[in-house]
């Protein structure tokens, strides 16, 4: 290829960066490989970096000198050791990293990462599920840490919580969802120590209300999610609006009155006892609301939500799931007041019909999400409203029986930013309408045809079409045989996650191909699938990047079958769900290994 | 009508500040019980008729002076009289009423009530004067539940108690009654008895006679207050030069035989019960050994600082307070599961490094196949290993060198050369995914 020498004298390096930033990821891969030059500023631009094999991290590391986001979540073999031989390497810039369900690392490789990692500022160790208190300890050593995501670190206590209060006062961010160990004790350190905390989850922990008086005591709090925390009743909310100057958002399992927080943004409070007379009340002294969850509040109606939609005309997410009251009138009167909505919410609202949707279809432009999970009321013709929104990024159908392939034809040609897609149970279309989505909605990532009983081998075939398509629910089809999977795995190579629970008449050349060709595949259901023993193992051995594998009642894996392939793939696993006799049948080298690298086993 | 107006005198009592409100309800109570028998007493003991029938004013005066003064047997005989004299007066009302068969007009009555709760009240008054005397003479025979509470304010009753030198008869144990394991002894078997109520107890076994309630009552109960013993009585410890020697300058008594023992064993013995978890706390006296056993090993929150605490809260407290201290993490919590599993990932590597080429696997080794009941023992055996746990030896587990990964390479590249079909996607790449 000639390259002029002229392409950086007339585009200075600066100009060329500004360039490149305004590529999207996968414009950015096609662009370092254009010239050196282009090269260079790929390198120098490059901020973050998700790897798979850790043993590259040197390398990649002096190559991208500007890397200041690491994200290990998907690395499968990540552990202590691992890390002690990155160590010699020498310190890194890295301020972010992200070692969520990293569960193979334990408190030496952490705290050794944590000491590497000059000026770590965010780290990411949710669903870490063996980390506890000296895990906490390890981090601790990082002491300019601001944000801290801990959700689902089962064994960590507030003696763990303290030392990182302790060690790092700069909080700003935490969150211990699922940490089920904390208690009042730990919080109330942690809101003591640490005055500068924007963002606080304590989602699901066994916390009372003194809790709730220490949280309410922080300057700065904007974000409180506190969802399902039993302990804490209106007693508790009291002290939230007596103090929290700052609070913008908060997500709550109940409500009695919230007066006083007049600024809130955001409020989630699914599943509480929400009335529509308490509602009216929010929604008047809360009026700059753009978020609002009333998912399972069995109390709200029309009444509510229209009172609402009138109050807080700056919405821009509502829930309504499982608010079964709510008609189409109600529905209108968002749409109509509410312009700005961009996410809508309204799983099993069964009274909802094509005359609220038209509304939808006439008022929100600006919608992105729309939920209309089991509302058996929406047709075909409702499809060809929705379908107005153009800008529709998300849209759930599932359990919608009443579409058919003419509902699809207007999603097809009309929604063709949609990037997810959920027909979960929706029997009323067939390999057309499949069709249809393939050809029109191009940038597709998430779709979901589980139990879509009409599809064949010509429908699926047709998504080979969706080139970004990471995640597909092919559950229950019963017509698809390996000649669908293989056209599958060959089109859609950045398959992550794969379910093929029930696809029973799938054979073995379809797994081939999947071994194959899918090699980004990192979760796969093969529950009731008839693969043999040699394709299991083929696909355990080749996909390389395999972290999560569903292995139950497959009628032609022998035990030994299942060794091998799990022997194959077991350092990399992180998941597993097993038959569980096997739990007797499997060597217990295999098992003990498999748990020395944290990988959980659910056997069922 | 009685009971409710001992309780307005008892109010009265309590204006005067005398001693303790619970101690005074107890003897309240009890004069109520003996109010008759009490009666018939007085009226016997008519000897001095004073002038003090001058109202309640004047007999709430005379109190006051009572607590300043010391214990005078005359001035209580005069209380008495006049307290029999009252009882007379009321005992006069009292059949006036029944003459007349209950059959008063309500101004009449009312005149009644009214002197009848005059005359009541000075009457208790009267009676409270004899109180202190009571009091006193209640401490020295004091019962073993009291003389335990007493036990335990020993330290402070030095405060509390300022009695003149003169105004209490001293005892001093010998070093072996003190020691002694039994105070009281069955005069038939001989057998010893730490308390007297055990012994009664006991006594029950030797015969009937020993079984009736007079029998089995509390010594105390029987005497009269104020009848034989006048003075209290204090301990004095036998060790010379201590404080509590009534030789010593600063003699401070002890109040009970129970103070005095404790105080000898705890001051002046060895210390020879020592505990059993933690094996450095010793005591001389097997109560306070059983307290520290109750506590000892639960302190186990400790700070980096070094101080423990047996409560999460107070460790946290500690540590709100005080900058640069945290929470230290005990090393048996954590530890062992990191440790254990590198542990074991190096043992199956010993055991597998023999037959690495040919795969052989045990299956169904249904023994070992329940490793997650079985692990907590394994843990256990391996806390003597992680303590020498060092970066130098742990590079010796890495799970780098476990024959399976080799196993598994070999395995993929097997079936990849085998079928003669090369992966379209490179997907295995270093940079996997771009996300910029």
């Amino acid at each position: 290829m000639p390259l002029s020498p002229s392409i950086l004298s007339v585009l200075s390096e600066d100009l060329l960066v500004r360039v490149y930033g305004f590529l999207d990821p996968p414009c950015r891969k096609k662009w370092r490989l254009v010239s050196k030059e282009f090269h260079r500023v790929d390198s120098l631009s490059r901020t973050s970096i998700r790897i798979l094999r850790v043993e590259f991290l040197p390398a990649l590391l002096s190559n991208y000198p500007h890397l200041s986001s690491l994200d290990l979540s998907v690395c499968p073999k990540l552990d202590d050791d691992a890390v002690l031989r990155l160590a010699s390497y020498g310190a890194v810039s890295i301020k972010s990293l992200n070692l969520s369900r990293a569960t193979a690392l334990r408190a030496r490789g952490l705290e050794t990462l944590a000491r590497l990692c000059r000026g770590l500022e965010r780290v990411d160790v949710s669903h870490c599920w063996g980390f506890g208190d000296r895990e906490a300890a390890a981090l601790s050593v990082a002491a300019g840490l601001r944000e801290v995501r801990m959700d689902k670190c089962l064994s960590l206590s507030d003696v763990g919580l303290a030392r990182i209060v302790l060690g790092c006062s700069n909080l700003s961010k935490i969150s211990l969802k699922w940490c089920m160990e904390i208690s009042d004790l730990g919080i109330d350190l942690l809101c003591k120590k640490c005055k500068d905390l924007k963002s606080l989850d304590v989602s699901y922990l066994k916390i009372t209300n003194e809790s709730i008086r220490s949280i309410a005591l922080l300057p700065k709090l904007e974000v409180l999610e506190m969802v399902n925390c039993p302990l804490v009743d209106d007693d508790g909310l009291q002290y939230l609006e007596n103090g929290c100057p700052s609070l913008q958002e908060v997500s709550l399992s109940f409500l009695h009155n919230i007066k006083a927080l007049k600024h809130l943004k955001t409020l989630w409070i699914d599943g509480a006892r929400v009335s529509d007379s308490s509602l009216l009340t929010l929604s008047s002294s809360c009026r700059s609301l753009t978020d609002i969850g009333v998912s399972k509040c069995v109390g709200v109606t029309d009444i509510g939500v229209v009172g609402l939609a009138r109050n807080c005309i700056n919405l821009k997410t509502l829930n309504l799931a499982c608010c079964g009251f709510v008609t189409d009138a109600a529905i209108s009167a968002v749409a109509q007041s509410c312009r700005n909505l961009e996410t809508l919410k309204l799983e099993s609202c069964h009274m909802i019909t094509e005359k609220g949707l038209q509304s939808l279809g006439c008022y929100s432009k600006h919608l992105q999400e729309l939920d209309l999970t089991d509302c058996y009321g929406v047709n075909d013709r409702g499809l060809e409203y929705i379908s107005k929104c153009s800008n529709l990024l998300r849209l759930k159908l599932g359990l919608c029986t009443n579409i058919s392939d003419k509902g699809m034809f207007h999603i097809g040609s009309k929604c063709s930013k949609l990037l997810e897609l959920d027909l979960y149970r929706c029997g009323g279309f067939g390999d057309d309408g499949l069709a249809a989505i393939s050809r029109g909605c191009k940038s597709l990532n998430r779709l979901i045809i589980s139990y879509c009983g009409e599809l064949t081998d010509t429908g699926v075939e047709q998504i080979r079409q969706l080139e970004h398509l990471s995640h597909l629910e092919l559950r229950g089809l019963k017509n698809i045989t390996g000649a669908g999977l293989a056209a599958v795995a060959c089109g859609c190579k950045k398959l992550d996650y794969l379910d093929l629970k029930k696809c029973e008449n799938i054979d073995d050349s379809g797994f081939w191909a999947l071994a194959y060709f899918a090699r980004n595949l990192r979760q796969i259901n093969l529950c009731y699938c008839s693969v043999s023993d040699t394709a299991l193992c083929m696909l355990m051995s080749n996909l390389s990047r395999v972290q999560d594998v569903d292995l139950v009642n497959l009628n032609r894996v022998t035990v030994e079958g299942s060794e091998f392939a799990l022997r194959a793939c077991c350092n990399r696993l992180k998941k597993l769900k097993l038959f569980a006799p096997l739990r007797f049948l499997l060597s217990s080298e295999l098992l003990e290994m498999l748990h020395a690298r944290g990988c959980r086993i659910r056997w069922d | 009508m009685r009971t409710k107006n001992m309780e307005t005198g008892e109010d009265d009592l309590c204006k005067n500040n005398w001693g303790s409100a619970s101690i005074l309800d107890y003897e309240m109570a009890r004069e109520d019980e003996e109010e008759e028998p009490n009666l018939h007493v007085f009226k016997a003991s008519s000897s001095c008729q004073d002038n003090n029938n001058n109202g309640g004013q004047a007999s709430v005066d005379f109190l006051q002076g009572v607590k300043a003064q010391a214990w005078d047997p005359r001035t209580m005989l005069c209380n008495l009289s006049f307290m029999e004299h009252k009882i007379h007066e009321l005992q006069g009302l009292v059949h006036l009423i029944l003459g007349r068969n209950g059959q008063l007009q309500d101004e009449q009555r009312q005149l009644v009530t009214a002197d009848l709760t005059s005359i009541i009240i000075q009457l208790i008054s009267t009676a409270g004067s004899l109180l202190p005397s009571v009091k006193h003479h209640n401490m020295s025979t004091t019962a073993p539940g009291s003389a335990f509470h007493e036990m335990k304010n020993e330290d402070d009753a030095e405060e509390g108690e300022n009695l003149p030198p003169g105004s209490y008869e001293i005892k001093q144990l010998e070093k072996e009654e003190i020691l002694a394991p039994h105070t009281n002894f069955c005069t038939i078997c001989g057998k010893g008895f730490k308390r007297d109520a055990n012994l009664r107890m006991h006594m029950r076994g030797h015969g009937d006679e020993y079984k009736t309630p007079a029998a089995l009552a509390k010594p105390t109960k029987e005497t009269v207050p104020g009848s034989e013993q006048m003075l209290v009585k204090r301990y004095s410890c036998p060790f010379p030069g201590c404080k509590r020697n009534k030789d010593h300058k600063k003699f401070q008594p002890l109040k009970t035989i129970l103070c005095v023992k404790n105080h000898y064993k705890r001051t002046h013995c060895d210390k020879s019960f020592t505990c059993s978890r933690c094996h450095t706390k010793k005591f001389s006296v097997i109560a306070d050994l059983k307290t520290h056993e109750k506590h000892c090993g639960k302190n186990k929150w400790l700070c980096s600082c070094g101080t423990t605490f047996s409560r999460k809260d107070k460790l946290f407290g500690h540590i709100a307070l005080f900058q640069g201290h945290t929470p230290a993490i005990p090393l048996e919590e954590t530890k062992p599961s990191a440790a254990a599993s590198s542990q074991r990932g190096s043992s199956g590597c010993g055991n597998n490094n023999n037959n690495a080429g040919m795969v052989s696997f045990n299956l169904g080794s249904a023994t070992n196949a329940n490793q997650e009941t079985s692990q907590p023992c394994f843990m256990d055996g391996k806390i003597s290993f992680e303590e020498s746990f060092s970066p130098l030896s742990s590079d010796t587990c890495n799970f780098g060198g476990f024959p399976r990964s080799i196993f598994d390479d070999s395995f993929q590249m097997l079936i990849s050369s085998a079928c003669g079909c090369s992966p379209i996607n490179g997907g295995d790449g270093s940079v996997s995914d771009t996300s910029v």
